[in-house]
């Protein structure tokens, strides 16, 4: 615990302490400083001075950048007041990251292996052509072997329409995800159940009450937006009068800004939302007209647990006729709840199979499990069934339309085991109180468009083996999130996984991504990756992944580069943004657009690859690319620009940064606004496919393992992690830190000196009792559950009282990430001490960062 | 001549310390120097605990302890409020440093070259993309004489063997800019203004918000208002402090 100073002294933080020095007789001249531009006066005759916009590189939000140049240097990065995203302001990150342009650690030349791998790399400079040409050769010689033998590895990719799609497409290449570190589980239950891609979020505008759910709401932002975004729209909330609860097992997450903490038990949030449907229903504070209307909830269902459909269409049970109809016909009137009786057959509707499932999940039954007080269950359903003002109006922009103002705010929460069952039982509760699509109620998207994923998932088709090296559409994963972690596993035994020989990667091309720290268990993912034969990684600093892995490494720019287009909106306002070259790249480094461009070439792909990116940035005539010449980066983004309708091209961007498009219009903003509303589909309260995935899976002789969470309601078990021995008596949570929250931004000094070293935040009655101290150095022992596999990793422990005694966690993005002399050194991932494979990921593989430890002195 | 004063909002602060790097950013401050610092704190115990977060730039204040003792008038109090150090005055004698309730001044100790983040040897790639120069960036602003007083300042150069420490970012203010961190911060917690001007921004959200001074009972009277929440008490706990630094 900190140390109780005197009032007069501990506001003296982190300065200097010290007695009086002797006075240095420093005087009026000659006295050291900064060097300055050479030859140059110290004067206020400053250079030229100019502001160059472009784009943050570091985050996921992509937030607008004015760099200040003088004399052709950048100087200062200050945010772009024109941006909705962060009007003018940066996060530590963003500010931060100026060093990155000038920092001497980066790779300036493209560098070829000249060791084994697996151990720290000895790297010989080589030439673009040399490197380049080598790659190609690579490439060719894995696609004569098979048509999917290249395998494209993304990181936070920058440009999806270039490089995920145009790019790889071009090549042929198999897609990786980055995937299920970034709550992909959650983007799964979000699409099957609402249609929508993303997690979920509210509408700051007008909610009221907001559930921050498991998620860094201060120091993380939100699935669509990293931060910034939201944390200011968090606070504006606040100011109106909104209120926020909290359920995290660690505070620090929500800070001051949690009106009220749910310290839950990690692993149980499943259990609790099951509790509050239960709670709900009881109350009766259910939206009837919404569920009636706009879900499946009135539709019948037959004892086996499938739809009743006569001439292939789904019934309801008309409450004039008595009698099963379709639920479109006109004039029906479906019934919401009970049990029928229709030619001998049984037929209950899925809300009343809803309501008889969630019967035993009552607050006493949810209270032990989540170490919550069944009162205060009790109390938070009263709190979300009185703000939902269920029934009330609001008239928007001249449409009148449902106010819910009640919303759930979660992201990375789905990383568990029960992560895709957890957050569908998130999206039911709101579904129960009519919130989705209402105003102040719940989104998930800033668009509500329709996924593609929603209509497949409920096909329910499984494919035959052999699978890709994802397991894509699998008997393991019929919903699969494409998660590196299980590309590892099926590497090392692709026989168990029924993995296709000729499918098996021969070249991996790493884009901008450190998977070894990025993915659950490290070493799972070294010793699989190990088995490529060649990695090329693209990069600008020497990633442990590259480090360890590559056999080329080829240096990429950071905000030296053209990437885009990128979503400039803050969910009120459309715009869209650039990134511009603030200034020539370091050393011989390139953007990732000019290495496609180049390989293209070299692999005789490019008009493929052209003919893509016409096709993927809408690029209309006359404003397409010609075949035959390789454009500049410039010349694609002036093209775009101008098939925007910008009739100066990319001169408006590099003069603006941003193209701010106006105010959303509310008939885009609100599910019920849209015509026909939510896009014409009824939202999935009963999973009647997943169930028919279960049978399939079932009929296979899959093990239970995979199929036991493909119901069609969300049922609660216990996690895999609570079958290991009780001397495993810690849970190990993972989380983000603002000023850590990529691992791109962990190589800035400014931000690293902020948080230069891993702890592990621990309760001190749990540390007293393991006799550990502040500071202590620790191992922390990891058990797995399914396999007895035991992990461990050395680590000084910070004593907090804003995490549950029975839980310890660790931020990420720490590890050694790179060769640099500030990330080296540093203490060990998260990701070091977690689990890959059946038990420790979702039934949608996704990984699940939740284990069972135990925390001795070192 | 106006009269500057800051208000920092403690009910928006998220303790994100971007201010701090904008500040570092903006002023060059060598390693482990934070002319602005970000407290994170803890209250009470789990579960009533309660985690908050206060900024502290230099107070500024009225009645600055380490103007009075500074021996060669080097640290001074500019008519507009704003305390600064004129660097080529300073001794390097430190009382300043403790004298100040607040810890806000930091001596150099060393060249401030030789205690940047990086090391900046002569690159010559890096030069070719600095306007033959090397990092970091020497703001000539930070040379200059200002106000009627016509006095140095201590700003971004950070001379061997004198103090620094904040100074309101008086080479913005002095071009109507706000300091670095106010014009930074994601969820505005900073206003700055003049409190003789009752249409200023920190007039008015010192009309209507409860605010308090930090070590009011030390007679210091500073110039930053801290709006919404109390002072911290004895029993508060910081935790994740930023002492500096690699391995800080």
């Amino acid at each position: 615990m900190a140390l109780k100073v005197s009032r007069r002294t501990f506001l003296k933080g982190a300065a200097a302490a010290g007695g009086v020095a002797a006075a240095s007789a420093f005087l009026y001249r000659n006295l050291e400083t900064l060097a300055g531009p050479e030859g140059e006066a110290r004067s206020s005759a400053a250079p030229s001075e100019e502001w160059v916009p472009t784009t943050c590189w570091i985050g996921k939000q992509d937030c607008g950048i004015l760099a200040r140049r003088i004399g052709g240097r950048v100087v200062k990065l200050e945010g772009n007041a024109a941006h909705p995203r962060n009007l003018g302001t940066l996060c530590p990150k963003g500010v931060a990251q100026i060093s990155a342009l000038y920092d001497p650690n980066r790779v300036r030349t493209p560098l070829i292996r000249t060791n084994e791998k697996g151990i720290p790399g000895q790297f010989r400079t080589a030439s673009w052509e040399e490197a380049l040409n080598l790659v190609a050769s690579k490439i060719r010689e894995a696609q004569a072997k098979g048509a999917k033998t290249v395998i494209w590895q993304k990181g936070r990719s920058k440009s999806g329409p270039l490089y995920d799609n145009a790019f790889t497409a071009a090549l042929g290449a198999v897609k990786l995800h980055h995937g299920a570190f970034c709550s992909d589980a959650g983007y799964r239950a979000s699409e099957y159940t609402l249609g929508l891609n993303g997690v979920l979020h509210p509408d700051f505008k007008y909610t009221n009450l907001l559930l921050s759910w498991g998620w860094n709401i201060t120091a993380g932002g939100g699935n669509k937006l990293c931060w910034i975004t939201f944390p200011r729209q968090l606070v504006e909330a606040r100011e109106r009068g909104m209120k926020v609860v909290h359920i995290d097992p660690r505070l620090h997450s929500a800070g001051p800004h949690a009106d009220w903490w749910i310290p839950i038990r990690p692993g149980s949030d499943l259990a609790l939302a099951l509790a509050l449907i239960h709670q709900v229903i009881a109350q009766g504070s259910i939206d009837r007209a919404y569920l009636v209307n706009y879900t499946n909830a009135p539709f019948l269902v037959q004892e086996d647990g499938t739809f009743l459909r006569l001439e292939g269409k789904e019934q309801v049970w008309d409450e004039g006729s008595g009698a099963p109809r379709p639920y479109d016909a006109p004039g029906v009137r479906p019934a919401l709840e009970g049990t029928f009786q229709w030619q001998g057959r049984r037929l209950r509707t899925a809300f009343q199979v809803l309501k008889e499932h969630v019967q035993g999940y009552t607050p006493d039954w949810a209270a032990s499990i989540c170490d919550v007080p069944a009162e205060e269950i009790r109390r938070l359903a009263k709190a979300l069934a009185e703000n939902a003002q269920i029934g009330a109006t609001i008239s928007l922009g001249g449409k009148v339309l449902p106010l819910r103002p009640v919303a759930i705010h979660t992201y990375h929460l789905a990383q568990q085991e029960l992560g895709f069952q957890a957050t569908r039982a998130m999206a039911i509760l709101m579904m129960l109180l009519g919130s989705p699509g209402a105003v102040g109620g719940q989104r998930v998207d800033f668009t509500w468009k329709i996924h593609a994923n929603f209509q497949k998932f409920g096909e329910a088709k499984l494919a035959n083996p052999p699978y890709n090296i994802w397991l894509e559409n699998s008997e393991f994963f019929p919903i699969n999130s494409n998660n590196s972690a299980i590309v590892a596993l099926a590497l090392k035994d692709p026989e168990a996984w029924k993995v296709d020989k000729a499918q098996l990667p021969q070249v991996m091309i790493i884009h901008m991504s450190n998977p070894l720290l990025a993915f659950g268990s490290s070493q799972d993912i070294l010793e699989g990756f190990k088995r490529i034969p060649f990695i090329v990684v693209l990069d600008a600093w020497i990633s442990k992944t590259a480090d360890l892995l590559a056999d080329v490494i080829l240096p990429a720019s950071t905000l030296e580069k053209y990437e885009g287009p990128l979503s400039a909106t803050d969910q009120y306002v459309d715009a869209v943004a650039l990134r511009l070259p603030v200034m020539d790249p370091l050393g011989e480094s390139r953007g990732e657009l000019e290495i496609y461009l180049d390989l293209a070439e070299r692999l005789g792909i490019l008009d493929k690859f052209i003919e893509n990116i016409n096709k993927e940035l809408n690029l209309k005539a006359p404003n397409t690319l010609p075949k035959g010449r390789k454009p500049t980066p410039r010349e694609i983004f002036d093209l775009w620009a101008k098939s925007q309708g910008l009739s100066e091209g990319i001169a408006y961007f590099e003069r603006n940064g941003v193209w701010v498009k106006g105010e959303i219009p509310i008939a885009q903003q609100y599910g019920y606004a849209q015509d026909p509303p939510f896009g014409g589909i009824r939202h999935r309260l009963y999973g009647e496919s997943l169930l028919l995935m279960q049978r399939q899976m079932q009929a296979r002789g899959v093990s239970e393992i995979f199929w036991r969470d493909y119901t069609p309601l969300p049922t609660w078990r216990k996690p895999t992690m609570e079958q290991s021995p009780p001397q495993y008596d810690l849970y190990l949570i993972s989380f983000k830190l603002i000023e850590f929250k990529q691992a791109r931004g962990t190589n800035l000094p400014l931000v690293a000196e902020l948080a230069p070293a891993q702890r592990l935040w621990m309760n001190p009655k749990a540390a007293k009792a393991r006799g550990i101290k502040d500071g202590d150095e620790v191992w922390v022992e990891s058990h797995n559950a399914v396999t007895g596999q035991t992990k461990r990793a050395k680590v000084k422990v910070f004593l907090t009282e804003a995490i549950r005694p029975d839980t310890v966690g660790l931020p990420h993005h720490y590890g050694d990430i790179a060769r640099h002399p500030w990330s080296e050194g540093q203490g060990p991932g998260a990701a070091e001490l977690f689990f890959t494979g059946p038990g420790y990921i979702a039934n949608t593989a996704d990984q699940s960062f939740l284990v069972k430890v135990r925390v001795y002195k070192a | 001549m106006p009269r500057y004063a800051m208000t920092i909002d403690l009910s928006r602060c998220m303790g994100c310390r971007a201010c701090m790097v904008a500040c570092k950013v903006e002023n060059n401050t060598p390693e482990a120097h934070f002319w602005m610092y970000v407290f994170r704190f803890e209250e009470e115990e789990y579960p009533k605990t309660r985690v908050w977060f206060l900024p502290r730039p230099c107070q500024h204040c009225d009645n600055a302890p380490c103007v009075k003792v500074c021996p060669v008038g080097a640290r001074y109090k500019r008519d507009d409020g704003l305390v600064l150090t004129d660097f080529q005055r300073c001794i390097g004698c430190r009382y300043c440093e403790v004298a100040c309730p607040y810890g806000v001044n930091y001596f150099h100790w060393k060249h401030p070259d030789k205690a940047q983040y990086l090391d900046y040897t002569d690159d010559p790639e890096v030069k070719s993309r600095t306007n033959n120069t090397m990092p970091p960036y020497r703001n000539p602003d930070a040379d200059l004489r200002y106000g009627p007083e016509e006095r140095l300042t201590a700003g971004a150069h950070h001379y061997r063997g004198v103090i620094g420490k904040c100074t309101f970012c008086v080479h913005r203010v002095e071009k109507g800019l706000e300091p670095a961190c106010v014009a930074n911060c994601p969820v505005r917690v900073f206003e700055f203004g003049d409190l003789d001007d009752p249409n200023s921004i920190v007039s008015q959200k010192l009309r209507t918000n409860p605010h308090f001074r930090l070590l009011e009972e030390e007679g210091t009277k500073p110039r930053v208002y801290y709006l919404m929440g109390n002072p911290p008490s004895p029993e508060v706990r910081q935790v994740m402090p930023v002492k500096g630094g690699k391995r800080g």
